[in-house]
């Protein structure tokens, strides 16, 4: 070799070396979770445990797929048994739920089966959810509920875990668009103009309203031009059917977690049947797509929207089928069928339910 | 009548009762002596039919009168309540006390001159007073057999004449078995025609009282130098006593 | 001594108890039917007394009436059937406990303490688990509660007859066990589904009360009830000690299991309907032996009236107090538990001072 070549060879080694780390960094993913706590990865999350309920259906979305959920929680299985995830991703079905109990406290032993780089938990809800998984030498990302900014932030730190940052970013835009043009038009209507809504946790084994507090569906209730009709009611709790005769609700929200619970509940029940909601039809149940519409994930902007149509229905007229199609295909890349739809928003139960027709084919 | 024919009864290895024979019939009335743990309370207790026996066989009626030697409740019953529990043989699962039996029950309690306390509660009287309470329950049963576990043995001086002394009026209507066990000979003097003198060992005595309880075998019986006194009673007429013989003080 | 005061007793004074005893029993039926009145009239959906006294009249007269207004379902659908359970049940549980106490001859025992109302609970939450309902679930719950009493029996049998010591030592064993499996079940129960039912419902409540779930439960209950207040003077003997208890002509075993039975009965429907409420057997026993004393004869009762007259009084303010509806159960212990000390204390004090 002539001095000219190992000039050149030194040169590209010493450049290589002063590259090198930052290649080696471009692996390496560091963030702060919710909770403030040190989130490191070698390297992108391969290998994913998702313990709260919504997060499993996020984390396929955000990652175009199944391939890196390696355990999801029992009730997020039956979302996607019972809803449209499990036909556009199949392979969904098969991924193990043991590695926690519903009441998300984790199964170390199976966990550990499963070989997490990520679990991603609860925070805020104590050492029983978190300990067992940081004991075992997993690393954890801890997460908080309740408010739509604490929503884009944890979707955000889950792509970011993926290696995808440029995967939320679209869907951050699209939900600052939604809530900025439905806050736009809702500026203007006056409190006596807003009906009351009541959204029932639990209809079934026992019953549950969602108050004020740190309740999402109260945000969204309030987002769409509407008021909490159990705004008195601090957080979730157990309330019997007169206090809602008492409430008399304008419009009552069913929850998608019952899958016996359907509208005709409240329409069959003596009680119940004699609202302004029940009298004027305007008994909806959450739709399950995706995920369940109840609480925060990727479709949010959707709830909103179908909410808004119905509480305010002068106020706002989106076409749900439109964007439902246009956020699948972004979210999903999945192209919803008209069968699709009507099965998300439950047609074929509450297809007469009043102001549903404009969720209708055309 | 109440008897036990060669009844035995055993704890395992031990045997407490060994083929005894007892019987009284009505208008009887038998003492039963021995020391302590020779098997008193068993032989009552096989008597009264609590105690399973291991051999031998026991005839009585159906309910037998039983006066036990302190009350097992403590609890607020006014006596007359206490006493009419007596009739509940008769009055089966379900039934109540009616009128009927409320008198049946003051009649118990004039016979042992506490009618007047028949509103009183039961845990406010003294010991003398619950142990003639108890004995009103046992008559108010009807039974005609009468059986009490060392009667009067907790009570002061007073009380015990004045039980003995109604053990008395009864045993002398001639129509009830009277049993009780005691620890004082001179009871037995006081109310039983027999006699039952449970020895150490698994030997026993019986008969009359006058020929049962002498000085000899109530030595064998306690292990204790016994002297028999006679002596003039309240009435004029001589009671047989026993003592034992370090009663009393020496004389300088 | 008193005795010697005794000695005075009379006529006088038998009157003088006549009237007291009277007196408390026509103040607890007032209280009741005031209890009653009040829990018909109150709840968190206003109707004015008038009214509610007009449409549950209108109702007494035709039962059959269609109810179309709110006002008149929320009274005749929800708020009735509501207190005459919780009267009936307060009534059963008091007696229940009052038995228990007087067969033990311990004031502390309770249905909770045979085991009876956690084997009770573990067959209802069976029953949920598997979607059971109606009678098949009261069967369940009864034979469970049932099953827990013979489990009791079958422990505390030594040589052939039951220690009262040992029966309650058993029946907290069982109780135990019982209570650890219906935790085994609310970790396998479906948290969608059964679980949160479970959970609830083992706090006690009578959300759910419709006239379907009274049916179920009161003929139970009654029987009990019924029952037990035909041996009330049976009581009496069987709280005697074992041997003056036998001489009496009382086969205390036996009689012992059939108020076992009685109690399982009662419990079974009561925790099949509503789940676990507890104190009403221990509190309300002693209030009412303080007002009347220990015959069983009054005691029973008495103690129904007074039992049905709590129970209804803290379910209207369960249901009432707040919008949100406050788990019976909680709301029981947490009255129960000081006015038992206070109780307690005025039993000790009385006790001591004798």
């Amino acid at each position: 070799m002539n001095r000219l070549q190992m000039h050149g060879l030194a040169g590209a080694v010493a450049l290589t070396a002063l590259l090198s780390p930052m290649l080696a960094n471009a692996q390496e993913i560091n963030f702060t979770d919710q909770e403030g706590r040190e989130v490191h990865l070698a390297q992108p999350a391969e290998r994913i445990v998702t313990i709260p309920m919504p997060m499993a259906s996020t984390v396929i979305a955000l990652d175009g797929g199944t391939q890196s959920l390696v355990g999801l929680n029992p009730v997020s299985k039956t979302a996607i048994m019972e809803g449209i995830l499990g036909k556009i991703f199949p392979e969904a079905r098969d991924v193990t739920d043991k590695v926690t109990a519903a009441n998300f406290v984790p199964n170390v032993e199976e966990l550990a089966a499963v070989n997490p780089d990520l679990v991603i938990q609860w925070g805020g809800r104590g050492g029983d959810l978190v300990d067992p998984i940081t004991n075992a030498g997993m690393t954890a990302m801890l997460i908080l509920y309740g408010t739509e900014e604490r929503t884009r932030e944890y979707m955000s730190m889950t792509a970011t875990a993926l290696g995808k940052p440029e995967r939320i970013d679209a869907l951050v835009a699209w939900r600052d668009r939604v809530q900025h043009d439905i806050e736009a038009k809702a500026a203007g209507i006056a409190d006596a103009d807003r009906p009351s809504v009541l959204y029932l946790g639990r209809a079934l084994s026992d019953l549950t309203a969602s108050g004020s507090g740190n309740s999402y569906n109260n945000w969204y209730i309030n987002l769409v031009g509407g008021q909490n009709a159990a705004a008195e009611l601090e957080g979730t709790k157990p309330v019997n059917k007169e206090q809602i005769a008492e409430w008399n609700p304008d419009v009552i929200l069913l929850n998608a977690f019952e899958p016996d619970l359907g509208v005709e509940w409240v329409y069959k029940d003596p009680i119940l049947s004699l609202t302004n909601a029940a009298k004027n039809h305007k008994v909806y149940k959450m739709p399950l797509g995706g995920y369940r519409w109840d609480p925060p994930n990727q479709e949010s902007p959707l709830t909103w929207m179908w909410l808004a149509n119905l509480v305010q229905p002068d106020v706002f007229d989106y076409d749900l089928r439109a964007e439902m199609k246009s956020a699948y295909e972004t979210i999903y890349g999945y192209q919803l069928s008209e069968a699709d739809i009507d099965g998300v928003l439950w047609m074929d139960m509450q297809g007469d339910a009043a102001g549903y027709d404009r969720f209708k084919a055309q | 009548m109440i008897s036990l024919e060669k009844a035995s009864v055993r704890f395992g290895p031990r045997t407490v009762l060994d083929q005894l024979s007892v019987k009284v019939e009505v208008g009887q009335s038998l003492a039963i002596l021995g020391p302590n743990g020779r098997g008193k309370t068993t032989a009552l207790r096989a008597m009264l039919g609590f105690q399973p026996l291991s051999g031998g066989t026991r005839t009585a009626p159906e309910i037998v009168g039983y006066v036990p030697q302190a009350a097992g409740i403590n609890q607020r019953y006014s006596v007359l309540d206490v006493v009419v529990m007596g009739r509940a043989a008769r009055l089966g699962l379900f039934g109540q006390p009616q009128a009927a039996d409320f008198d049946a029950a003051r009649e118990v309690l004039a016979e042992v001159g506490l009618l007047h306390f028949a509103e009183a509660m039961f845990d406010r009287l003294s010991g003398g007073e619950r142990q003639l309470v108890l004995l009103a329950r046992a008559l108010a049963t009807g039974s005609n057999v009468l059986v009490l576990d060392e009667p009067a043995a907790a009570l002061d001086l007073k009380n015990q004449e004045r039980l003995l002394s109604l053990l008395g009026k009864i045993r002398a209507k001639g129509d009830k078995a009277i049993i009780f066990t005691t620890h004082d000979p001179n009871h037995a003097f006081a109310a039983a025609d027999d006699a039952l003198l449970m020895l150490p060992g698994a030997a026993v005595l019986s008969g009359p009282v006058h020929e049962t309880i002498t000085a000899k075998h109530l030595e064998a019986l306690y292990g204790v130098s016994m002297r028999l006194v006679d002596m003039p009673g309240p009435n004029g007429d001589m009671h047989r006593a026993v003592l034992p013989a370090f009663a009393g003080k020496v004389a300088a | 001594m008193t005795s010697i005061d005794n000695q005075l007793a009379g006529t006088p004074r038998q009157l003088g108890i006549v009237s007291r005893h009277a007196a408390i029993y026509i103040g607890a039926m007032l209280l009741l039917l005031a209890m009653i009145f009040a829990g018909m009239c109150l709840g968190r959906y206003s109707v004015d007394v008038p009214r509610a006294m007009q449409i549950i009249w209108l109702s007494i007269l035709d039962p059959a009436r269609p109810l179309d207004a709110i006002d008149e379902r929320i009274i005749i659908l929800v708020r009735v059937p509501r207190v005459l359970l919780a009267a009936f049940a307060g009534a059963a549980l008091a007696a229940s406990g009052a038995a228990l106490q007087g067969v033990f001859r311990n004031p502390l025992v309770s249905p909770q303490v045979l085991g009876i109302s956690q084997g009770a609970a573990f067959g209802g939450a069976i029953a949920i688990l598997l979607g059971v309902w109606g009678l098949p679930l009261l069967a369940i719950v009864f034979f469970c509660g049932l099953a827990a009493l013979a489990l009791v029996g079958f422990l505390a049998r030594i040589d052939g007859r039951t220690e009262i010591v040992t029966v309650i030592l058993s029946g907290m064993i069982v109780g135990a066990m019982f209570s650890a499996l219906v935790s085994l079940i609310q970790f396998l129960a479906d948290p969608n589904g059964p679980l949160p039912a479970i959970v609830y419902w083992l706090m006690g409540s009578f959300a759910s009360t419709t006239w379907e779930r009274a049916a179920i439960a009161v003929p139970g209950l009654v029987i009990g009830m019924v029952f037990l207040w035909a041996m009330r003077f049976r009581l009496n003997i069987l709280s005697l000690d074992e041997a003056e208890a036998r001489s009496l002509g009382a086969k205390p075993e036996l009689e012992r299991w059939l108020i076992f039975a009685l109690v399982a009965l009662i419990v079974g429907s009561q925790v099949a309907v509503s789940g676990i409420v507890g104190w009403i057997g221990l509190v309300i026993p002693h209030a009412t032996r303080l007002l009347v004393g220990h015959d069983h004869r009054r005691l029973l009762p008495v103690s129904m009236l007074l039992g049905a007259a709590y129970l209804v009084a803290v379910d209207t303010i369960a249901r009432t107090a707040t919008s949100a509806e406050i788990p019976l159960g909680v709301l029981t212990a947490l009255v129960g538990a000081p006015v038992f000390a206070m109780l307690l204390r005025h039993h000790y004090r009385e006790r001591n001072a004798a």
